[in-house]
């Protein structure tokens, strides 16, 4: 009886923790390539922000840095872009190439078809918010 | 007898644990569901009334080799413009004092178009093209139809004078983009611009749905 409650309680955080760490969905990237190369990258977006607290504080100043002008306008962005029912935002077709850019149930979801490479990302709003946000606290003067 | 409430007192607790997962595995479905607005199988999500969109819509109808097209949000433009301080623009504004406009005051021009009656102000009728410029109820109407050179083409925008005004507004030398998007909020369904030639056409409105067409 006492391992079914160890077993029970054992399951049971996981089972809690799964679900807090996938409450905010997943970030997705997909790359296809011609030569065979295949790049697949799910991450549960909660834990990309508690992720950036352990990255070594140089590191995210760099690259707060280098994106610094535009974090205000991205955070502004999806901050606004959640009110928003889906929308395809922009769609471009020029011959074989073709981007598609849009959001579905609270996510960006950009699509890249390319002869020879397709890239697929799928990214909570809350999470580039999020992101942005701590960037933003790293940049110095933005 | 105790046997029998120590089996009752773990069911209890097996059915209290049960509920506790069940919910928090629930509860951020649930919670994104109310977050989130309901999803749709196709396009045909229709914004709330008061959203106003923007739409640009570029096509290739001879050869369909290229199509281009955006849907923006008005306020969102409104609140994420003065963010962007880059070049020219700062602050939902952009400075346009040292473009060259050949010496033509671009400011004393509008005056004198807001404050005269309405009319037909501008109409050049070449061998190569028509130009019309002209205002009607609160609207600034700009038609070019271009007869042979380089193409074919014909061009008409359709500004209203608030909007003008609102760009206006900031003072000389700027054009304040914010409040000119907030006076095309204002506005009902309607379009802006419109180009056909040969090869492309191209068409700028304002609606009040997050799809096209």
């Amino acid at each position: 009886m006492l391992l079914a409650k160890i077993a029970l309680g054992f399951c049971g955080t996981v089972a809690a923790a799964g679900a807090y760490t996938f409450h905010e969905g997943v970030m997705r990237v997909d790359e296809d390539h011609f030569d065979g190369r295949h790049v697949h990258v799910w991450v549960p977006a909660a834990i990309v922000p508690i992720a950036m607290h352990v990255v070594p504080s140089r590191h995210l100043s760099h690259a707060a840095a280098q994106a610094g002008p535009w974090l205000p306008t991205l955070r502004a962005l999806t901050k606004e872009l959640r009110k928003y029912p889906d929308a395809e935002l922009v769609e471009i077709e020029d011959g074989n190439q073709y981007v598609r850019v849009r959001t579905r149930n609270g996510k960006l979801l950009i699509d890249v078809n390319e002869p020879g490479e397709t890239v697929h990302v799928a990214c909570p709003l809350a999470m580039i918010e999020d992101v942005s946000r701590q960037l933003e606290a790293q940049a110095p003067g933005v | 007898m105790r046997l029998e409430t120590s089996r009752l007192i773990e069911k209890a607790a097996l059915s209290i644990a049960a509920s506790f997962f069940a919910s928090v595995m629930l509860l951020p479905s649930a919670a994104n569901a109310q977050a989130s607005p309901p999803a749709s199988s196709s396009q045909t999500v229709l914004a709330s009334s008061h959203d106003r969109w923007l739409h640009v819509r570029v096509t290739n109808p001879g050869r369909n080799e290229e199509s281009v097209r955006v849907n923006v949000p008005l306020e969102l433009a409104e609140k994420v413009l003065p963010t962007i301080n880059k070049d020219r623009l700062h602050s939902g504004r952009v400075r346009f004092d040292d473009i060259d406009c050949h010496g033509v005051d671009l400011r004393a021009l509008l005056d004198a178009v807001r404050t005269s009656k309405d009319g037909e102000f501008v109409t050049v009728q070449s061998k190569d093209s028509d130009v019309r410029v002209a205002k009607r109820n609160g609207t600034l109407f700009v038609h070019v139809f271009e007869k042979n050179r380089p193409k074919k083409s014909e061009v008409e925008v359709k500004v209203p004078m608030r909007v003008v005004d609102a760009l206006f507004s900031a003072g000389k030398g700027e054009l304040d983009l914010v409040a000119g998007l907030r006076a095309l909020s204002l506005q009902g369904d309607t379009e802006l611009v419109s180009v056909k030639d040969e090869e492309n056409t191209v068409r700028v409105w304002l609606d009040s749905t997050n799809v096209e067409d």
